[in-house]
């Protein structure tokens, strides 16, 4: 009996001293093979004045606990008047209460105001043994409450996954329909829509530098596709590829201010980079037939990209040191825009069956392929900065939207932006 | 100390004066520098024609260059270039356009002043990216046929619209069908 304490003993302290070297407790392990959707409680914020903006609130921290794929939020129906009644502080929540509903986590919220001013004030209760995880104070202007709502859902899930949410992040695409196209850039949740571009003219591929300085993207402006970088910090063109032939398929180097592209003239492609700092251009890989749409492992050591080397469009990776190519993919007849993750645990991809375009994942050594969609043409797919989300194009019956959903396919949700064809998104670092 | 306060005061007096005096323009040149200001200034030029006159050499000038467009749109309207269609995913020219080809190149070599574009397009099937380097893949393709019946190449350029620019807007597979396809223009 004595040792089964001193045993115990051992374990309490263990995991107490374990507990204290990490940062934050992680609740889930979102990268294990499977795993089990938290239940959070978010009852309404409480409102010196209440008014209309604190259900939109409320209402937005629902959506982006949602969005996240990670977590189930208890629908309003469940918190009956007594619950939503109750204090913010510890001492006033009846744990057991939210227990006895299968509320795991608690998140409540007061809001204040004052002279343009808005603090959202926040806590996040283990209702298991009532610990407090998260007691934060958010303030912005009231016009930007949204703002404080997703810092508060990014700050949740650092907590409960050990990375945060991507509620704050902005993203870039084109979009518009015949002959006119533009690059866009927006918020994730489709607010600050902002058009990049206005030539009257087709302009494609847009992506931003990791350090979020430089924008590039291939415009028909000037009669025929040529390739622009932009400085977004002082406005200004910094520089354009203008030799004969097809310059597309950007993708920026992780820690790097260097553009990877396509050149496609004559019988030949070559892969350029670009160091936007430098200014200076250098030939990577340049070959008979198509090479395209370049993208880099993190460290920067190896390079997926698309080839018809071998009669149709495959996915290839090349060992930037060694110089050594390797095949990736060899089912089916059409594997095609590559995308490497920033953690480098994932290649994302578009594999053709029978009639569809789907978006598919595997290793970076090219096993373990896995489809996530199911039908359409399904196209651009890119990795969120986290690794943990892949935002991607569908077009189902015509009409082309931007999506995302999590690295396994699940919580698929439609984005919504502009009213023209949305093509090409990407995430902006 | 009270000279030099004196003094001061007078100096100040006298630049103001000065000051208000260097602004004084005749109305006429105020008008300009407003105009200057607000970016519309036009500057006055001693050989302006009154309205409707042309001088001689011009309406010359004009007449030769009405007559070579006339000339050129005979010239381009009898040309007949016909789309050349491809496979899916495929940039290899068909048989059955060798013919309309070697039309196109004979009736190229005839009209040596013409310059033109291929342009190579894609069905919407099939990623953006690598549509754009199949449809440059296609435009090239026709490019380098007519090179090789003896056309010069500096006469042709070749652009790639990938998807973006289908001939039908249908999804089925008549659409597609048409939607693959090099055609040319003139530059």
């Amino acid at each position: 009996m004595k040792r089964a304490k001193l045993i115990g003993m051992i374990l309490y302290m263990c995991l107490f001293f374990s507990a204290s070297l990490a940062d934050a407790r992680v609740y889930l392990d979102v990268f294990g093979k499977s795993y089990k959707k938290i239940t959070i409680g978010v009852p309404p914020f409480k409102m010196e004045k209440p008014n209309g903006s604190r259900m939109d609130m409320t209402e937005l921290l629902h959506k982006d606990l949602d969005f996240s794929g990670f977590i189930i939020v208890a629908p309003p129906s469940l918190i009956d008047k007594e619950l939503t009644d109750e204090g913010i502080e510890k001492q006033e929540i009846k744990f057991n209460n939210w227990r006895s509903i299968g509320i795991e986590l608690l998140c409540k919220a007061k809001v204040l105001e004052k002279d343009g001013e808005l603090t959202l004030e926040a806590f996040l209760y283990d209702t298991f043994d009532g610990s407090l995880m998260l007691a934060k104070r958010y303030r912005t202007k009231t016009g930007e409450w949204r703002k404080a709502v997703h810092r508060l859902a990014d700050d949740i899930l650092l907590n409960i996954t050990g990375e945060k949410g991507i509620n704050g992040s902005k993203v870039v695409f084109a979009s518009g329909g015949g002959s006119r196209k533009d690059i866009y850039m927006a918020d994730i949740d489709g607010q600050n829509v902002k058009r990049l571009t206005n030539y009257r003219s087709i302009c494609l591929s847009p992506s931003v530098s990791s350090n979020g300085k430089y924008l590039s993207y291939t415009s028909y402006k000037e009669g025929r596709p040529n390739l622009y970088v932009f400085d977004l910090e002082s406005n200004r063109e910094i520089f354009v590829d203008r030799e004969e032939g097809m310059k597309i398929g950007t993708s920026w180097m992780a820690n790097k201010a260097t553009l990877a592209y396509s050149h496609t003239s004559g019988r030949y492609s070559t892969i350029y980079t670009f160091d936007a700092d430098r200014k200076e251009k250098k030939s990577l890989l340049r070959n008979e037939g198509i090479y395209t749409s370049p993208s880099f492992s993190p460290d920067g050591t190896k390079m997926v990209f698309v080839s018809d080397m071998y009669g149709t469009p495959q996915v290839f990776i090349k060992d930037l040191v060694s110089g050594d190519t390797k095949r990736l993919t060899y089912s089916g007849s059409y594997n095609s825009s590559p995308n490497f993750s920033p953690k480098g645990d994932l290649i994302v991809f578009v594999a053709k069956f029978e009639g569809s375009f789907e978006i598919c994942t595997m290793n970076p050594d090219g096993s373990n392929q896995r489809v996530l969609t199911s039908g359409g043409i399904n196209d651009s797919p890119h990795i969120s900065p986290c690794g943990r989300y892949i935002i991607y194009s569908s077009n189902k019956g015509g009409k082309s939207s931007i999506n995302i959903m999590l690295f396994n396919g699940e919580n698929k949700r439609v984005l919504r932006f502009t009213d023209g064809n949305e093509t090409q998104p990407r995430f902006v670092p | 100390m009270k000279y030099l306060a004196v003094f001061l005061g007078m100096l100040m007096l006298v630049s103001m004066g000065c000051a208000q005096k260097a602004v004084q323009m005749p109305p006429a040149d105020q008008q300009q520098l407003q105009s200057i200001q607000q970016g519309k200034y036009d500057p006055p030029s001693d050989n302006k024609l009154k309205d409707g006159e042309v001088l001689e050499e011009e309406l010359a000038r004009r007449d030769r260059d009405r007559m070579r467009d006339l000339s050129l749109k005979d010239q381009k309207s009898a040309a007949q270039f016909k789309d050349v269609l491809f496979d899916f995913d495929s940039y290899a020219i068909k048989d059955v356009y060798f013919q309309q080809l070697n039309e196109t190149g004979n009736w190229l070599k005839q009209n040596k002043n013409i310059l033109i574009i291929v342009e190579g397009h894609c069905d919407e099937k099939g990623t953006v990216e690598y549509n754009l380097a199949l449809g440059q893949k296609r435009a090239e393709a026709v490019k380098a046929y007519l090179t090789k019946s003896g056309v010069d190449a500096g006469r042709i350029k070749a652009i790639s619209y990938g998807k973006e620019l289908p001939v039908d807007p249908e999804h089925t597979e008549d659409a597609w069908a048409k939607n693959r396809r090099a055609n040319i223009k003139f530059d």
